[in-house]
This record gives structure tokens, sequence and C-alpha cells, in this order.
């Protein structure tokens, strides 16, 4: 039984690899070489977009009026070279690739090609450099670099090898904030709850509150997917993504609470210590003040 | 003109001694007979402590309720037919949702004072329950379940699980995405009975989750079966108390035989009167000024959305917290699978702490042999093995509410999720053991103290007017003084004739 199932399986197998590689021949050549992150649909963060600037044959803009993604100027890059190896290549390395820490896998990763929405996000949110390079998962933190300097940082980084996505400018104002909200729930709310504060995850990550993030590392983290965070391209369009910025960039970061103070979001947590502390505890205590106390 | 002068006086007189409102019950006990039930009922006696207010607490509460639900029942919509929202909240704008949602966001949003009765309802059940749990405390420390008070206290536990059973439905009307989940959760609970399971949850939900019949079939279970089913309980939770007396705490003047205390009217009815008013007041506050399950931000239920972070209602946390401690076990076998994972924590541990409760005043009596009538309390502390026993469930119950905010606790602690699961488990196993001894010598020890159960008495330091301090022991309160009460008569308004003979057996006469 066992010989005739190992039998078929290996006969099976090279009739697939009998099947499959003339069709190698005929994949396109860049197929392999395309990093996963990008997408060929149209207007999802790369240049495959309704509109697409290029300056002496290299893109430097693109977009579809949703997002539009510009490339850091290169006049940054010597700047952002000396400001790179003064803050990130002790971990990093002076090549930007990468430095295998011992036991670890994925520690000090390559960052060449990442593209600079990556970079920027995690200059500019104040992940990097960070405080406990072994630390699972870097908290949000005050930068230490300003926004120039992360363009700097991501100009040099680019210039070793260009790569998308660039950095999202994201027009808010045009944005949906209903559609926003479906596909809030639909995505980002199994992690970071639907209402926006995050959540622990699993050995120690977890998923960052979304109260205070601005409009621009919105839209980079979903078209970059830092850390445990999935990278969303081909299933969200630009206008989609812009959608969902305006519904964090609003409804989370300022909910209307029209039911009074909000408790913090912590939902049935914070309701039951305000019902049994305040609600039931205030009424003993009334029913203690009327009542004989023997 | 008539010869009999008629002034205020003389009209006054022909109203007799209680004026227009005696006639008008005179005229109402010619018919119905009210007067002698009615006088029995003021002049009932109510002894008087504070924690025996807090049952009150929760019946207050339950008024509330009735009331706040009448009103939420007269906009809600429970259908499960989808509709497209254009209302007022925005981010909710164009989105199909089913019309129980639509109508509980319009409700909130669209209706005046909608918002409010929503949230005074949502925070008096939060408070119903919470006072229900702390009555059912006090009444078992107390041992106030003892003979003759057992059919009560299986009333109560009755009353209880209904109203945590009620408090579901409730939650899970508006069909947004949060109580969704809570809905799927409790068809996945129903799922594991073991064997029946499926046709059980088939018969429930009137086919596969969701379906479109779960929302009505709710509805009519939170709005009428349930609360009629209560409404009748807390009627007999009441008689009988009527009927059985209050219990009380031992004292000067009080007796097995007797009841001291304050009679219904005026000076229990004025306190009842201004206390439901309080627990409508706080409720009321706390509905406009904290804000309670915001479901317009949640949006509608989609089986293919989920919100992580969502925890039940405080009440359901124990189970809430059963489910996320207990270790990934299955049972596999003769075609059938037996999810223990959620069969254990789910159906059986509910059915086991419940069954403890019902059970608790037999077991009891079985244990002590002590099948006397008991209408004085115990102090908590003369008691220790009963009390260490109730802080021992309370104690592994806490932690059980407790580990259904793991995540909460991760993330605000900054610790893994991973060790706080664990944490929970341990906790959950080993907190009743330790909880039982630490009960058990504290009461014991307050017990053996002098004068334990006692007032503390007051030294009252005079000075003589040679300068010298003389310490005196003073009596607590004033009323103290009282030594033996002598019962208050009863004032007799009505004449009851008492039959002299035996009555003979056949058909007879009686006066009316």
């Amino acid at each position: 039984m066992t010989t005739t199932l190992r039998s078929r399986l290996v006969a099976g197998g090279l009739a697939l690899f009998v099947v499959l590689v003339p069709l190698a021949w005929f994949t396109p050549a860049h197929a392999s070489t395309r990093p996963v992150y990008q997408t060929a649909r149209r207007n999802a963060g790369t240049p495959n977009s309704s509109v697409v600037v290029k300056k002496h044959g290299v893109v430097t803009s693109y977009g579809d009026g949703a997002i539009t993604y510009n490339a850091p100027s290169p006049a940054l890059a010597a700047l952002g070279q000396a400001l790179y190896l003064q803050n990130c290549a002790s971990c990093h390395g002076t090549e930007a690739n990468g430095v295998p820490a011992a036991g670890t896998t994925g520690a000090y990763p390559n960052l060449v090609g990442l593209g600079p929405a990556t970079i920027d996000f995690w200059i500019e949110s104040g992940r990097m450099p960070a405080a406990n390079p072994r630390s699972v998962q870097a908290p949000r933190h005050v930068p230490r670099l300003t926004h120039d300097q992360a363009l700097a940082v991501a100009a040099w980084i680019n210039s070793l090898s260009p790569s998308y996505p660039y950095i999202p400018t994201v027009n808010v104002k045009a944005a949906n904030v209903a559609n926003g909200a479906a596909l809030f729930a639909l995505n980002c709310a199994a992690c970071h709850t639907i209402e926006g504060d995050g959540d622990a995850l699993a050995r120690s990550t977890f998923a960052p509150s979304l109260r205070n993030i601005p409009a621009t590392q919105v839209a980079e983290a979903i078209r970059t997917g830092p850390g445990n965070m999935p990278r969303f391209t081909g299933n969200l369009s630009d206008f989609q993504v812009a959608d969902i910025v305006k519904y964090v960039t609003t409804e989370i970061q300022h909910p209307r609470n029209p039911g009074g103070f909000g408790l913090g979001g912590l939902g049935p947590v914070a309701e039951g210590f305000v019902g049994l502390l305040l609600g039931v505890g205030l009424l003993a205590l009334v029913g203690f003040w009327v009542g004989e106390r023997q | 003109m008539s010869d009999v002068v008629v002034t205020k006086r003389s009209k006054k007189q022909a109203m007799g001694k209680y004026g227009r409102i005696g006639k008008v019950l005179d005229e109402l006990d010619d018919r119905l007979g009210v007067a002698k039930g009615g006088r029995s009922f003021l002049d009932k006696i109510f002894p008087d402590h504070w924690s025996f207010m807090l049952g009150e607490i929760a019946l207050y509460s339950f008024v509330v309720l009735l009331a706040t639900g009448v009103f939420l029942s007269l906009y809600y919509i429970p259908s499960s037919a989808i509709v497209t929202y254009h209302g007022s909240y925005l981010p909710l704008d164009g989105q199909s949702m089913t019309e129980a949602y639509a109508s509980t966001v319009n409700l909130s949003f669209a209706v005046r004072a909608g918002l409010l009765m929503r949230q005074m309802h949502h925070w008096a059940a939060d408070i119903f329950i919470g006072a229900m749990v702390v009555h059912m405390a006090r009444v078992f420390f107390t041992g106030a379940f003892r003979k003759p008070r057992e059919l009560n206290w299986t009333i109560g536990v009755t009353l209880l699980t209904l109203a945590i059973v009620n408090g579901f439905l409730g939650y899970s009307l508006p069909d947004d995405l949060v109580s969704g989940t809570g809905i799927r959760i409790a068809y996945s609970i129903i799922l594991s009975v073991p064997l029946v399971g499926t046709y059980l949850a088939f018969f429930v939900f009137g086919g596969n989750f969701p379906g479109t019949a779960v929302l009505p079939r709710f509805f009519i279970l939170h709005v009428l079966v349930v609360p009629g089913i209560m409404l009748a309980l807390v009627a007999a939770h009441m008689a009988l108390l009527v009927r059985q007396k209050h219990t009380q705490f031992p004292g000067e003047g009080r007796t097995e035989d007797n009841v001291v205390g304050t009679p219904m009217f005026p000076v229990f009815m004025a306190k009842t009167t201004g206390f439901m008013l309080i627990v409508t007041g706080v409720t009321a506050l706390l509905g406009a000024f904290a804000q309670i399950n915001p479901i317009w931000q949640f949006g509608p239920y989609d089986a293919s959305r989920i919100s992580y972070a969502v925890q039940p209602d405080w009440y359901m946390a124990f189970l809430d917290g059963a489910l996320r401690i207990f270790p990934a076990w299955s049972f596999h076998s003769f075609g059938h699978t037996i999810p223990l994972e959620v069969t254990i924590p789910a159906v059986i541990f509910p059915g086991l702490v419940f069954g403890l409760a019902y059970a608790w005043p037999a077991l009891e009596r079985f244990v002590t042999k002590d099948v006397a009538m008991h209408n004085l309390l115990d102090r908590p502390s003369s008691r220790p093995k009963r009390t260490a026993a109730g802080v021992a469930v309370l104690a592994a119950i806490s932690m059980l509410f407790i580990a259904s905010s793991t995540d909460v606790i991760a993330n605000f602690f900054h610790v893994s999720l991973n060790t706080v699961l664990w944490s929970m488990r341990v906790l959950v196993l080993i907190s009743p053991f330790v909880a039982y001894p630490i009960a058990y010598k504290i009461t014991s020890e307050l017990h053996a103290t002098r004068g334990s159960g006692k007032r503390k008495t007051a030294n009252v330091v005079t000075r003589t007017e040679e300068g010298e301090y003389v310490a005196t022991a003073a009596p607590a309160y004033a009323d103290d003084v009282a030594h033996d009460l002598a019962p208050t008569p009863v004032p007799q308004f009505i004449e009851t004739s008492q039959p002299d003979e035996e009555p003979e057996s056949g058909v007879r006469a009686i006066d009316r």
C-alpha cells in the first residue's frame, strides 16, 4: 500500500516536472527578479499607475489622484549616506546589506531594494534607530531623525538599487470615509481592533495603536507591511488605501463619542469596571448610608 | 334656602375621620376587601441593615430595565433583511447591513433621547446583574438561605441565570460586528454539546449560522419570554419574603421568633422610594455621561469580518475567560468529534457552578445536620468554613473573570500574551486552594476575638473639677439602652370574627 502510494507520487512528480519545465521557457524574464511585494495591478503602489512622471528616464513620481508616490530627491543621497553611517550602519552594515546576527534569522536585515516608503516609515515612526535591536518588536518612539533627514537616508538607500514603493502623499480630502470604515473592518480590525487601539498578539508581539499615526505613515504601513503586518498591495487599490487612511485619521483618531466619555475605547473591560465600581459600588454606598451600620 | 347650614367644617365632618381619601378607600374596601391585606402590608416590619439594600438595587434596576426596554422596543426592528444605510452617521453611509443594526443606529442618532435610553438600558443591565451577585453573596455569607428560605434561594439563583441569559440575548440584538461575533461563539458552544449539539444548534438558530431566524427569535425571548418568567419569579421572590418575613442580624431584643424593625409605612416606604429614585438617577447619570457599547464604531456584522480584543459584557466574562485559557483538547472517535476545549469550559463548567449554587443549601444541611428554622443571620466570621468555601469559589471565578482580558493585560503591561495565558491557567487552579485557608484563618480568628459581632462601644472621657480624667464606656447608639423591646400593638381598625367551633364537614356557610 505504502509503496504504491510512494510510486504514484514519484510518477506524478515526474509528470509535473516534464510539463512545467518547458512552460518556464515562456515566462517573462523579469517575473523572477521582480520583488515579491510589487503587484501587477494598476494603481496599487507601483509605477503601474495612471500618472507616471519621469525625469532623465527615471520614475520620480507616480499615482492616480488618490495617492501620489514621490521619490526622495537624489541630491540628498550624500547627506543620507553620512546620516546612515552615523545612525544605522552599526547594525545594518556600511553597505546597508544587513548583518546576520548570531543565532537569529532576519535580525539586522538587508535594506537594499526595500523602497523609500519602508525606510521612511521605520525612521519617521521613531522605530529606527532601535533602542533595543534584539527586542521582538520595535515600539513606536519619538523619532531621532527629522523628516528631511529620513528622506535623505531613504534617498541614499534608494540610490543603491532603485525600487518601489516611493513615499506616499495621500489625498485625504477626496477619499470616502464610509468605504474606508468597511475596508478597515475587513482588513485591519482583526489585529488593530475595530476601535483602532491595537492589542497584544502572540509572543510579545503586538498590533500598535492607530490613535496617533500621521496619514503618510498609515499609507506606508499598508503598502510595505512593517514587522508582522501583512503587506497589502494587490488586494487594495490606491483609492481604497486613501479611504482607509481617511477613516483612520478622522473617525479612529477623533471618535465622536456622542454617548459621553469614551472610556478609553477598552470596551466591556472598562464598561464592567465602571458599571461595577461606579454603578453598584456607589449604590451600595448609598445603601450603607441609608441603612443601619451595625 | 335649606334649614341646614353647610359650612366647611360640617362638610369635613360628613367626610369622616380620613377625609376624601378615606371615603374613596372605604368605597374600594366595600367592593374588594383591600383593607385587611393593605393594613398588614403597611404594617410589615423591615429589619434595618445596610446590606439588606443590595437586593433593592437589583429590584430597582430591573424596573429601569423594563421602562427603558419598552422605549427601545418601539424603535428596534428585529429583522435580518439587508438594507443600505443612509442616515446621519456618515462613516456608515452606503454600507449594507441588517435592518436590526440600521434601526439600532437610527434609534441612537435619529430618535430623541434614544441614545440616552439605550445607554441607560445597558448600564442598568450591568448594574442589575452586579447587584444580584452582591445580594447573593450577602445571602450566602450570612446564611440567609437556610431553612425555611431554601426555595427563595433557588428562585434567586434561577433569576441570576435568566438575567445572564437575557443580558446576552439583548447584547446580541443590535447585530453589530462585536455582538455578531458573540452569537457565533454561542452557536459554537451549542454545537459542542456532545451527540445532540448539531441538532440543538440548528433548532435554536433555525438552520446554519447565521441564518435569518436568530434575530427575531432572540428578540421575542429577550423582550417577552425571559422577562415574563423573571417578573413572575421576582413576584414570587417578594411574596415569599413577605410570607416568611425578613431575617435579621442578632442583637438586642432580636430572637428567632420576632422581627424587629421599622414598618412598611411610613418609614420603610420613604426610604425605599428614595432609594429607587437614586438607583434611577445613578443609571441616568451613567447613561448620559459614560458611553457604553458604541455600536456605530463597530459597524454591521458580517461573517467575513472580525475585530480583535473583543470581550463580552462583564457577567459573561468568566465564561469567556474559561474558554480562553482552556487547552486545545478534543476527542475524535466513533465518527464523532467532541471539542472538549469548548464543551468543558462553556457547557460542563457553568453547569457545575450553577449546580453547586442550587445544591448549596442541601449540601450544607447534609454536612451540618442542622434542620432547625433560622431567622437570625450568621455573621460571616461565625461560620469560618462556609465563608472560606464561598471565598474560594469567588476567587476562582474572579480569576476566570480576569482571564477574559488576557489580551488587554498583555498589551497594557507589555508582557507576552503567552505568559499571561499560562499565568492565568495556574492562578485559576491554585487560587481557591490559596484563598480557602487564608479566609478560614482570618474568619476563625475574627470570631475568636472578644466582643466579635457586637457593637464597639466608645469610651467617654470626662474631666472632673479636680482635673482627673475618667473613662466610662458609653452605649454605641442611643437606642441600645432599651433592652426588652415590647412588640408594638398593631392598631385594629378591622373587626375580625373568630369562629368559635370547629366547622362541620360538607356544605357550610361562612361570614363574609
